[in-house]
């Protein structure tokens, strides 16, 4: 199915260049003395890279089969991930390149956005925040309980992220997966 | 005071102060009709059409005007001097974020300016709306070989085609000027975002609209604000047969993109039959500016 760009909107998914991508932004130029525009901002879905385009009105591009579906991640063999969707047990696997820094925050059992590109999974999106284990760390500085320092830990994924002085082995942390940072105690 | 009235006390002052500087620069202020006999002839701009007089068995199509411009000019060949207006436009298929049906224009026009003069002018109509930022002026070809790196004015439809495809776009376009306009949208607008005043000027030749060419180039100015056109402005042609002439080619090219198209306008090309004086003229959007100035 094509789309003509006056059906463009933000996070539509469109074919560009051979790769699924999805409209991050899309202005409309009218020249006073030129025929209509479409300026459009894509994500290329599979490489993560931004595209600028730009069409004349009317122009139109065939749409990706792009669907996102809630997943559970079951385990990891070290060459791939798997997952499951809950309701048909359907199982998929990803690469280490696909899992891209989703592999720094998911644990066994957790749900996660995977999508898929007619049927086969390209990316993996972590919930905003998960909780992990603090496996190693300094030990903190005695009475910092207002967590004005930091220092690095490393969480059960092996994800190192910046923790307050007081945050020992053995706790649970909650942490933004957007930024990879600490974000209190879990 | 409300939010709504602020607003408008806001634009009051904004059209007081365009008045005030016209008056002061002994500019007259003018109104002509919007209900014209003819729609434009402008490639890319569409009238509206209305039906009048039906109920009274005096049945006509009008147009809403798309901007003042032939009727002021027919005020300039009859001897007007400097004229200027502020008045609704409407044009039909526009839509977007900076784009509706119908806007506010600032039109004027003044005797015996070149387009550098009038562009000066339009600096000193800024600084008297309190817009006072630092002035940008380029060429429409040093603009593309400081931004792109592109000898726009020798590159021909199929170098162009050739650029557009590079860039990963359609060259899908039936004239250079269409190729040009895409390129100027796709890389030099998104650079130009920066500047907060900038005037592009000297359009290639197929650009000229009704702006005089010398050259390859037109002496055709646009404004933009922060990547933003908010004027169109051109050293005015003057006599009836170029202004036929210019008419002639756009609805050729109405024409062969399937557009609606009409006869060119005797009647203007009749009140204007003894040439226009020299002069040059703007259209300024009014909202577009509005939206830039804090008065």
């Amino acid at each position: 199915m094509n789309y003509s760009t006056s059906q463009f909107k933000n996070g539509m998914k469109l074919m560009l260049d051979g790769n699924p991508c999805s409209i991050v932004n899309n202005e409309i130029v009218k020249p006073g003395k030129g025929q209509a525009f479409n300026r459009v901002k894509f994500k290329d879905l599979i490489t993560g890279k931004t595209l600028e385009k730009t069409y004349k009105s009317g122009e139109s591009l065939e749409g990706a089969d792009v669907m996102e579906l809630e997943m559970q991640y079951l385990y990891s063999d070290g060459e791939k991930w798997h997952f499951m969707e809950p309701e048909s047990f359907e199982q998929f696997d990803l690469s280490e390149e696909s899992m891209g820094s989703a592999i720094n925050y998911l644990v066994e059992q957790d749900n996660c956005i995977v999508t898929l590109w007619n049927n086969n999974p390209i990316t993996v999106v972590p919930p905003i925040q998960v909780i992990l284990e603090v496996i190693d760390t300094d030990p903190g500085l005695k009475g910092d309980t207002a967590g004005t320092g930091g220092k690095p830990a490393t969480l059960n994924t092996g994800v190192v992220v910046q923790v307050p002085l007081f945050v020992g082995i053995g706790d649970k942390v909650k942490v933004d997966t957007r930024t990879n940072e600490y974000s209190g105690r879990a | 005071m409300s939010e709504v009235k602020k607003n408008l006390v806001r634009y009051q002052d904004l059209i007081i102060k365009i008045r005030e500087f016209f008056y002061s620069h002994k500019v007259t202020e003018v109104k002509t009709p919007s209900l014209l006999l003819s729609p434009t002839t402008d490639v890319y701009i569409d009238s509206i059409e209305v039906k009048v007089n039906q109920a009274i068995s005096r049945s006509a199509e009008l147009y809403l005007h798309t901007s003042p411009e032939l009727e002021m000019k027919r005020l300039l060949s009859k001897g007007s001097g400097d004229i200027f207006q502020i008045c609704q436009v409407y044009r039909d298929n526009e839509y977007g974020k900076n784009n509706s049906n119908e806007f506010t224009m600032l039109e004027f026009y003044r005797i015996d300016f070149d387009m550098h003069h009038l562009m000066e002018n339009i600096v000193d109509l800024l600084a008297a709306l309190g817009k006072t930022e630092a002035i940008t002026k380029i060429s429409y070809a040093q603009a593309f070989f400081e931004y792109g790196n592109i000898d726009i004015l020798n590159t021909d439809l199929k170098g162009l085609k050739k650029i557009a495809n590079s860039l990963g776009l359609s060259s899908n376009y039936d004239w250079a000027e269409d190729l040009q306009t895409l390129l100027f949208v796709h890389l030099i607008e998104p650079k130009i975002r920066q500047i907060p005043i900038c005037f592009i000027y000297d359009y290639p030749k197929e650009q000229a609209a009704l702006a005089k060419i010398e050259g390859s180039v037109a002496h055709r100015f646009e404004l933009y604000l922060n990547g933003v056109e908010v004027a169109n402005g051109y050293q005015e042609i003057q006599t009836a047969n170029e202004y036929r002439d210019r008419f002639t080619t756009e609805i050729y090219k109405r024409e062969k993109i399937s557009k609606k198209i009409s006869l060119v306008d005797e009647e203007f090309l009749k009140d204007i039959k003894d040439g226009l004086p020299n002069c040059s003229g703007v259209a300024i959007g009014i909202e577009r500016l509005f939206s830039t100035i804090s008065l």
